[in-house]
């Protein structure tokens, strides 16, 4: 089978740094670039399906060819990196797959857990933590100090509890660290590393680094009028004329939010933004995230 | 073809007659043998000895299929076989593993496969009586079909498949697998003494409801009406006074919204492709929707609250659960057809 002929890409992040936004940027760009059918105007709920999440209990039990309700999450864990190598037979234009799990999780007995034959590469997005706990807490609805905990517990993760049914299945995260670390030092699939901070700071250079990696479209106009159609402004918009954006989870005000950094530096205490630099210092310094003490 | 030794436990489903070598007390046990259309073996085999497959393009690196041969790699749990649609062949992983293990892929997925093999319409969907007439819920796993039908039994309709549900081309749902399988969440909503209840398999929170434990229908029954489940949101239920907590049902017009939906909610359709039934499956889901019909059935997110709305409502009479004119469709309603 032809696999490496069509392939298909991960987009990769711990949860708020820049992932979704990066796949309504492909959306856009895919869209002006005529890969897929031109409306006026971009809808949030209807046009954003670059690809199932890796975690999706639909994905998996098709691909697997059983109910996974029927395995715990750690019988499955090891089985997912089976999921997904002949999927973009059926699905293409969706092949850019969203995920937050770490590239392993305790249970899946040293492998990944998601498919790497077939896979082109994977994008991992980060973002400085403290932004990342700010982000979190109006997403989750939780406060900043359960944020806090939250980033830095080993064992973190999203959809843990075994007790009930869903559309998602468990996604190992562990420490915001180890889950950079995860991703970035893999070296199964060819990777490109993203700081949300260049996505704004850098954008056309980013995003044209981007959409070279995916093979989408290069060309400079595309992309700055990709990058233009999916400025946090604009998304606050999308998202206020689909009435809430099919994403956020019940609780949630919107989606798309502040968008800015250095937030977390204003809302976070002295005493958590040291918490999670002393325990993550080597991964923040790596990526140039300043903790308190170099204020 | 398979041999139906005398030795071998037999049960009824989708009409079969199923020689096991294994307990599987999620089945009927046959009682009625002169129902039975045909009979199929459950055995216990070699996998070095199944040949060689020149899988299907749409085989994924777990399932294997050919149009008449069906192959699951469960790591963990065992090898499966399917063949011709009268043998399913199954080794076990190691000695680790349970017959409870086994038995929950065999009366899954091999079971569905093999149904599949004969050209059958399976859909992931559960199915209860009432008065002669059954209703089938049609839901992916974890939608709140099992939820929905233990607050249905508990008011007097009779379990007749669950999971995966047989429609023939007569309209007719038959008996299949009988067993209710509730999340712990659920039975703990439901009130139910779940420390009392055995788990699908060992280290699930999962409880398993037994065709013993239950009212059973193991006759087929036609089929009045199809449901598509949809939960309400929290928030949606929050915004709403209580009166307004009922069990609502739209028809779904547009025959081809119909036939997607139907097309979707079948068993495993990866199977279908695999094994050259697609064609069919596309059919026979068109006359369902043609004589049948689909309706949207709206049910509150609260168990509690379903469980008391469930009480005025006529599930075999979807006419009576559509609002009036002036009623919208609720958000999540609107979503859900997207």
């Amino acid at each position: 089978m032809a696999i490496n002929d069509q392939g298909y890409w991960y987009l990769a992040s711990y949860p708020k740094s820049g992932n979704t936004w990066c796949r309504v940027f492909i959306t856009e760009l895919m869209r002006l670039s005529g890969e897929e059918e031109a409306e006026d105007e971009l809808n949030l709920n209807r046009d954003v399906d670059t690809g199932a999440i890796a975690s999706s209990r639909h994905w998996l039990n098709d691909q697997l060819g059983i109910n996974t309700c029927d395995l715990s999450f750690a019988e499955l864990d090891p089985l997912r990196g089976r999921a997904g190598e002949t999927a973009w037979l059926f699905a293409e234009g969706e092949r850019f797959h969203k995920v937050h799990d770490a590239f392993r999780s305790p249970d899946s007995k040293g492998r990944p857990v998601v498919s790497t034959a077939g896979c082109k590469g994977v994008v991992y997005f980060l973002r400085h933590p403290e932004d990342v706990a700010v982000s979190l807490s109006h997403f989750f609805s939780w406060d900043l100090a359960r944020c806090v905990n939250f980033l830095l517990d080993p064992s973190a993760g999203l959809v843990p509890h075994e007790n009930h049914g869903g559309h998602q299945v468990r996604q190992h995260m562990g420490r915001w660290g180890q889950h950079v670390l995860s991703w970035v030092e893999q070296t199964q699939v060819p990777s490109l590393v993203i700081r949300y901070e260049d996505m704004l700071a850098k954008g056309p250079e980013t995003f044209m680094a981007l959409a070279r990696f995916l093979e989408l479209s290069d060309e400079p106009e595309l992309v700055n009028k990709a990058l233009e159609n999916t400025s946090i402004d604009r998304l606050k918009k999308l998202e206020d004329e689909a009435g809430g954006f099919d994403e956020k989870p019940e609780g949630c005000e919107r989606f798309f939010r502040s968008g800015r950094t250095g937030e977390g530096a204003e809302q976070l205490s002295i005493e958590q933004r040291r918490r999670l630099f002393s325990v993550m210092e080597e991964v923040m310094k790596r990526f140039s995230y300043d903790g308190p003490a170099d204020d | 073809m398979a041999l139906v030794t005398p030795s071998a436990n037999t049960y009824t489903a989708f009409g079969l007659a199923i020689s096991s070598d294994l307990s599987l007390p999620e089945l009927a046990v046959d009682l009625n043998p002169e129902s039975v259309v045909d009979q199929v073996s459950i055995t216990s085999s070699t996998k070095e000895d199944w040949p060689e497959l020149n899988p299907s393009e749409h085989s994924t690196p777990t399932v294997q299929m050919t149009p008449n041969d069906w192959r699951l790699e469960l790591e963990g749990i065992g090898w499966f076989r399917v063949h011709q649609g009268r043998s399913i062949y199954w080794q076990r992983w190691d000695d680790s593993v349970s017959d409870r293990d086994l038995r929950t892929f065999l009366v899954g997925s091999a079971l569905g496969a093999l149904m599949i093999q004969r050209g059958s319409l399976m859909l992931h969907a559960t199915a209860l009586v009432r008065d002669g007439k059954a209703v089938l819920l049609l839901g992916a796993p974890a939608s709140g079909k099992s939820t929905l039908a233990w607050c249905l039994h508990q008011q007097g309709w009779r379990l007749l498949s669950s999971e995966l549900t047989l429609i023939d081309r007569q309209g007719m749902v038959w008996p299949g697998m009988q067993q209710l399988k509730l999340w712990h969440a659920a039975a703990m909503e439901l009130d139910l003494d779940w420390k009392q209840m055995p788990v699908v398999r060992k280290g699930l929170q999962r409880f398993s409801l037994m065709p013993t434990d239950l009212s059973t229908s193991n006759q087929p029954a036609p089929l009045a009406v199809i449901y598509g489940i949809t939960r309400r949101g929290k928030e949606d239920d929050k915004d709403q006074e209580e009166e307004g907590l009922r069990i609502l049902a739209w028809p779904v017009l547009r025959q081809q919204a119909a036939l997607l939906q139907i097309r979707n909610q079948a068993f495993q359709p990866r199977f279908y492709r695999g094994m050259e039934q697609e064609q069919q499956l596309f059919l026979h889901a068109a006359a369902l929707v043609r004589s049948v019909g689909l309706h949207r059935l709206q049910l509150p997110d609260d168990v509690k609250r379903m469980q008391i709305a469930l009480k005025y409502a006529n599930l075999l009479d979807p006419i009576s659960l559509v609002p009036k004119q002036s009623e919208p469709e609720s958000e999540s309603l609107s979503k859900a057809e997207k």
